[in-house]
Protein backbone atom coordinates (compact mmCIF):
# COMPACT_ATOMS: atom_id res chain seq x y z
CA UNK A 1 0.00 0.00 0.00
CA UNK A 2 2.50 1.92 0.82
CA UNK A 3 4.56 1.83 -2.04
CA UNK A 4 1.16 2.48 -4.05
CA UNK A 5 0.98 5.81 -2.53
CA UNK A 6 4.37 6.66 -3.03
CA UNK A 7 3.46 6.54 -6.25
CA UNK A 8 0.72 9.04 -6.24
CA UNK A 9 1.78 12.25 -7.96
CA UNK A 10 2.01 15.59 -6.08
CA UNK A 11 2.11 13.15 -2.94
CA UNK A 12 5.65 14.80 -1.85
CA UNK A 13 3.97 18.51 -1.80
CA UNK A 14 1.11 17.42 0.27
CA UNK A 15 3.66 16.90 3.37
CA UNK A 16 5.18 20.41 2.60
CA UNK A 17 3.73 22.98 5.12
CA UNK A 18 2.13 26.42 3.67
CA UNK A 19 -0.90 27.23 1.31
CA UNK A 20 -2.94 24.47 -0.11
CA UNK A 21 -1.93 25.80 -3.81
CA UNK A 22 1.48 23.77 -3.31
CA UNK A 23 -0.68 20.83 -2.53
CA UNK A 24 -1.62 17.92 -4.71
CA UNK A 25 -2.13 17.89 -8.79
CA UNK A 26 -4.04 19.85 -11.19
CA UNK A 27 -3.80 23.34 -8.44
CA UNK A 28 -2.27 25.89 -10.78
CA UNK A 29 0.56 27.55 -8.69
CA UNK A 30 -1.19 30.64 -8.34
CA UNK A 31 -3.87 29.30 -6.48
CA UNK A 32 -7.69 29.04 -6.51
CA UNK A 33 -7.79 32.63 -6.88
CA UNK A 34 -6.74 32.23 -10.65
CA UNK A 35 -9.10 30.80 -12.84
CA UNK A 36 -7.20 30.38 -16.18
CA UNK A 37 -6.48 26.76 -17.47
CA UNK A 38 -9.52 25.59 -15.06
CA UNK A 39 -12.31 22.73 -15.76
CA UNK A 40 -15.39 24.05 -15.01
CA UNK A 41 -15.81 22.62 -11.60
CA UNK A 42 -12.33 24.65 -10.75
CA UNK A 43 -13.73 27.77 -12.48
CA UNK A 44 -16.92 27.83 -10.84
CA UNK A 45 -14.95 26.86 -7.18
CA UNK A 46 -11.97 29.97 -8.02
CA UNK A 47 -15.85 32.49 -9.05
CA UNK A 48 -17.74 31.13 -5.76
CA UNK A 49 -14.73 31.79 -3.41
CA UNK A 50 -14.16 35.66 -5.47
CA UNK A 51 -18.23 36.43 -5.13
CA UNK A 52 -17.85 35.25 -1.30
CA UNK A 53 -15.13 36.76 -0.41
CA UNK A 54 -16.88 40.04 -2.20
CA UNK A 55 -20.47 39.52 -0.33
CA UNK A 56 -18.65 39.66 2.68
CA UNK A 57 -16.79 42.88 2.12
CA UNK A 58 -20.35 44.20 1.39
CA UNK A 59 -21.76 42.87 3.85
CA UNK A 60 -19.70 45.57 6.47
CA UNK A 61 -20.04 48.11 3.82
CA UNK A 62 -23.55 47.83 4.13
CA UNK A 63 -23.41 47.38 7.91
CA UNK A 64 -21.02 51.47 8.05
CA UNK A 65 -24.24 52.50 5.51
CA UNK A 66 -27.02 51.53 7.36
CA UNK A 67 -24.99 53.20 10.37
CA UNK A 68 -26.67 56.37 8.50
CA UNK A 69 -29.76 55.97 9.41
CA UNK A 70 -28.62 56.22 13.18
CA UNK A 71 -27.73 59.23 12.63
CA UNK A 72 -31.46 60.89 11.34
CA UNK A 73 -33.35 61.73 9.04
CA UNK A 74 -30.84 64.54 7.31
CA UNK A 75 -28.18 62.13 7.19
CA UNK A 76 -30.12 59.06 5.41
CA UNK A 77 -31.17 61.51 2.92
CA UNK A 78 -28.07 62.71 1.73
CA UNK A 79 -27.02 59.27 1.62
CA UNK A 80 -29.93 58.53 -0.88
CA UNK A 81 -28.77 61.46 -3.44
CA UNK A 82 -25.65 59.84 -4.02
CA UNK A 83 -27.05 56.24 -3.77
CA UNK A 84 -29.37 57.19 -6.62
CA UNK A 85 -26.93 58.18 -9.15
CA UNK A 86 -26.12 55.69 -12.25
CA UNK A 87 -22.70 55.20 -11.24
CA UNK A 88 -23.60 53.71 -7.61
CA UNK A 89 -26.64 51.84 -9.54
CA UNK A 90 -24.37 49.85 -11.63
CA UNK A 91 -22.51 48.81 -8.68
CA UNK A 92 -26.16 47.33 -7.64
CA UNK A 93 -25.94 45.34 -10.85
CA UNK A 94 -22.74 43.58 -9.99
CA UNK A 95 -24.05 43.09 -6.24
CA UNK A 96 -27.12 41.05 -7.81
CA UNK A 97 -24.46 39.19 -10.03
CA UNK A 98 -22.44 38.32 -6.79
CA UNK A 99 -25.81 36.90 -5.07
CA UNK A 100 -26.88 35.21 -7.92
CA UNK A 101 -23.72 33.38 -8.82
CA UNK A 102 -22.72 32.43 -5.14
CA UNK A 103 -26.57 31.47 -3.96
CA UNK A 104 -27.04 29.53 -7.07
CA UNK A 105 -23.78 28.02 -7.46
CA UNK A 106 -24.46 27.13 -3.28
CA UNK A 107 -27.56 25.43 -4.44
CA UNK A 108 -25.31 23.23 -7.04
CA UNK A 109 -22.93 22.36 -4.81
CA UNK A 110 -25.20 21.56 -1.98
CA UNK A 111 -26.71 19.41 -4.40
CA UNK A 112 -23.45 17.25 -5.78
CA UNK A 113 -22.06 17.17 -1.78
CA UNK A 114 -25.04 15.86 -0.19
CA UNK A 115 -25.41 12.95 -3.32
CA UNK A 116 -28.97 14.10 -4.25
CA UNK A 117 -27.41 15.03 -7.47
CA UNK A 118 -23.94 13.28 -7.76
CA UNK A 119 -22.94 13.02 -11.44
CA UNK A 120 -25.08 16.28 -13.14
CA UNK A 121 -22.63 19.06 -11.60
CA UNK A 122 -21.96 20.35 -15.22
CA UNK A 123 -25.63 19.98 -16.38
CA UNK A 124 -26.46 22.10 -13.10
CA UNK A 125 -23.78 24.62 -13.75
CA UNK A 126 -25.07 25.50 -16.96
CA UNK A 127 -28.92 24.84 -16.41
CA UNK A 128 -28.62 27.21 -13.20
CA UNK A 129 -26.81 29.89 -15.03
CA UNK A 130 -29.37 30.19 -17.36
CA UNK A 131 -31.74 30.96 -14.88
CA UNK A 132 -29.05 32.88 -13.01
CA UNK A 133 -28.17 35.41 -16.29
CA UNK A 134 -32.08 35.77 -16.60
CA UNK A 135 -32.83 37.15 -13.31
CA UNK A 136 -30.09 39.17 -13.90
CA UNK A 137 -30.75 40.38 -16.56
CA UNK A 138 -34.92 40.88 -14.86
CA UNK A 139 -32.93 42.96 -12.07
CA UNK A 140 -30.76 45.17 -13.87
CA UNK A 141 -33.70 45.91 -15.84
CA UNK A 142 -35.50 47.14 -12.69
CA UNK A 143 -32.81 48.75 -11.07
CA UNK A 144 -31.96 50.92 -14.76
CA UNK A 145 -35.86 51.31 -14.48
CA UNK A 146 -36.24 52.69 -11.64
CA UNK A 147 -33.17 55.61 -12.53
CA UNK B 1 -33.23 -16.60 35.87
CA UNK B 2 -31.99 -13.06 37.61
CA UNK B 3 -28.77 -12.08 36.06
CA UNK B 4 -26.48 -9.52 37.80
CA UNK B 5 -24.28 -7.25 35.52
CA UNK B 6 -20.56 -7.68 36.56
CA UNK B 7 -19.65 -5.47 33.81
CA UNK B 8 -19.36 -1.30 34.26
CA UNK B 9 -22.31 -0.09 32.25
CA UNK B 10 -20.98 3.41 30.91
CA UNK B 11 -21.04 3.90 27.41
CA UNK B 12 -18.16 5.04 25.40
CA UNK B 13 -19.23 8.54 24.54
CA UNK B 14 -20.97 9.54 21.46
CA UNK B 15 -19.03 10.75 18.89
CA UNK B 16 -21.00 12.56 15.99
CA UNK B 17 -20.69 11.37 12.75
CA UNK B 18 -18.04 13.04 10.19
CA UNK B 19 -15.09 14.86 11.17
CA UNK B 20 -14.86 18.72 12.38
CA UNK B 21 -14.89 19.36 8.42
CA UNK B 22 -17.64 17.75 7.56
CA UNK B 23 -19.54 19.22 10.30
CA UNK B 24 -18.45 22.88 8.96
CA UNK B 25 -19.38 21.67 5.63
CA UNK B 26 -23.06 20.85 6.77
CA UNK B 27 -23.51 23.98 8.84
CA UNK B 28 -22.17 25.92 5.61
CA UNK B 29 -25.44 24.29 3.48
CA UNK B 30 -27.74 24.69 5.89
CA UNK B 31 -26.73 28.26 6.50
CA UNK B 32 -26.70 29.37 3.05
CA UNK B 33 -29.93 27.46 2.16
CA UNK B 34 -31.64 29.75 5.08
CA UNK B 35 -29.74 32.86 3.68
CA UNK B 36 -30.93 32.37 -0.05
CA UNK B 37 -34.44 32.32 1.45
CA UNK B 38 -34.14 35.57 3.64
CA UNK B 39 -31.94 37.17 1.30
CA UNK B 40 -34.58 36.58 -1.56
CA UNK B 41 -37.38 37.97 0.72
CA UNK B 42 -35.15 40.49 2.39
CA UNK B 43 -34.37 41.85 -1.59
CA UNK B 44 -37.84 41.91 -2.83
CA UNK B 45 -38.78 43.62 0.24
CA UNK B 46 -36.60 46.28 0.32
CA UNK B 47 -35.72 46.89 -3.47
CA UNK B 48 -38.31 45.52 -5.71
CA UNK B 49 -41.31 46.54 -3.85
CA UNK B 50 -41.03 50.31 -3.60
CA UNK B 51 -41.47 52.78 -6.14
CA UNK B 52 -38.70 54.93 -5.93
CA UNK B 53 -34.95 55.32 -7.54
CA UNK B 54 -32.98 52.49 -6.92
CA UNK B 55 -35.78 50.64 -4.97
CA UNK B 56 -34.72 52.59 -1.86
CA UNK B 57 -36.50 53.49 1.50
CA UNK B 58 -37.19 56.86 3.15
CA UNK B 59 -35.75 57.27 6.64
CA UNK B 60 -39.38 56.99 7.44
CA UNK B 61 -40.38 54.21 4.94
CA UNK B 62 -36.88 52.59 6.72
CA UNK B 63 -38.82 53.21 10.28
CA UNK B 64 -41.87 51.68 9.40
CA UNK B 65 -40.99 48.35 7.53
CA UNK B 66 -38.36 47.27 10.25
CA UNK B 67 -41.39 48.27 13.25
CA UNK B 68 -43.05 45.60 11.88
CA UNK B 69 -42.79 42.41 13.75
CA UNK B 70 -42.74 40.02 10.85
CA UNK B 71 -40.09 41.76 9.31
CA UNK B 72 -38.64 42.33 12.68
CA UNK B 73 -38.47 39.06 13.25
CA UNK B 74 -36.76 38.23 9.69
CA UNK B 75 -34.50 40.45 9.41
CA UNK B 76 -32.83 39.56 12.30
CA UNK B 77 -33.15 35.52 11.74
CA UNK B 78 -31.11 37.37 8.17
CA UNK B 79 -28.84 38.81 10.17
CA UNK B 80 -27.83 35.91 12.19
CA UNK B 81 -27.60 33.01 9.37
CA UNK B 82 -26.00 35.36 6.78
CA UNK B 83 -23.16 36.27 10.10
CA UNK B 84 -22.91 32.72 10.57
CA UNK B 85 -22.70 31.65 7.12
CA UNK B 86 -19.59 34.39 6.31
CA UNK B 87 -17.99 33.68 9.10
CA UNK B 88 -17.89 29.26 7.93
CA UNK B 89 -17.02 30.96 4.37
CA UNK B 90 -13.72 32.98 6.23
CA UNK B 91 -13.22 30.18 7.62
CA UNK B 92 -12.57 27.87 4.70
CA UNK B 93 -10.93 30.69 2.53
CA UNK B 94 -8.81 30.76 5.23
CA UNK B 95 -8.24 27.51 5.91
CA UNK B 96 -6.64 27.02 2.27
CA UNK B 97 -3.46 28.93 3.56
CA UNK B 98 -3.19 25.46 5.34
CA UNK B 99 -2.41 27.04 9.03
CA UNK B 100 -0.45 25.52 11.89
CA UNK B 101 -3.29 23.88 14.26
CA UNK B 102 -1.85 26.70 16.84
CA UNK B 103 -3.22 29.47 14.35
CA UNK B 104 -6.11 27.93 13.33
CA UNK B 105 -7.17 28.24 17.40
CA UNK B 106 -6.38 31.78 16.58
CA UNK B 107 -8.01 32.24 13.64
CA UNK B 108 -11.41 30.38 15.14
CA UNK B 109 -11.41 32.64 18.12
CA UNK B 110 -11.24 35.91 16.05
CA UNK B 111 -13.58 34.57 13.64
CA UNK B 112 -16.20 34.03 16.87
CA UNK B 113 -15.53 37.26 18.06
CA UNK B 114 -15.85 38.92 14.61
CA UNK B 115 -19.18 37.19 14.45
CA UNK B 116 -20.11 38.26 17.73
CA UNK B 117 -18.99 41.73 17.29
CA UNK B 118 -21.45 42.00 13.71
CA UNK B 119 -24.51 39.94 15.98
CA UNK B 120 -24.15 42.90 18.58
CA UNK B 121 -23.72 45.80 16.22
CA UNK B 122 -26.66 44.48 13.71
CA UNK B 123 -29.16 43.94 16.80
CA UNK B 124 -28.17 47.06 17.89
CA UNK B 125 -29.15 48.96 14.64
CA UNK B 126 -32.05 46.83 14.00
CA UNK B 127 -33.60 47.39 17.52
CA UNK B 128 -32.77 51.26 17.59
CA UNK B 129 -34.42 51.86 14.64
CA UNK B 130 -37.53 50.09 14.88
CA UNK B 131 -37.46 51.45 19.07
CA UNK B 132 -38.09 54.95 17.05
CA UNK B 133 -40.99 54.26 14.68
Amino acid sequence: MSERRAGVPGLDERAERGPVRRKGVGVPASGWFDPRGRALGGFAFAVNRITGLGLVFYLYLHLAVLSLLLRGEQAWSDFLRIATSWAFLSLDVLLLFGLLYHGLNGIRVALVGTGVVPNRQKALWWSLGVIGTIALIGGALHIAGSA
Amino acid sequence: MATVKTRPQTRPPRRPRGGRSARGWGLTTISGLAVLILVTVHMVANHFVIESVGGLRSYQQVLDYISNPVIFVLESLFLVFVTVHAMLGLRGVLLDLDPSPQTLRWIDRGLVALGIITLAYGFLLIGVLASRA
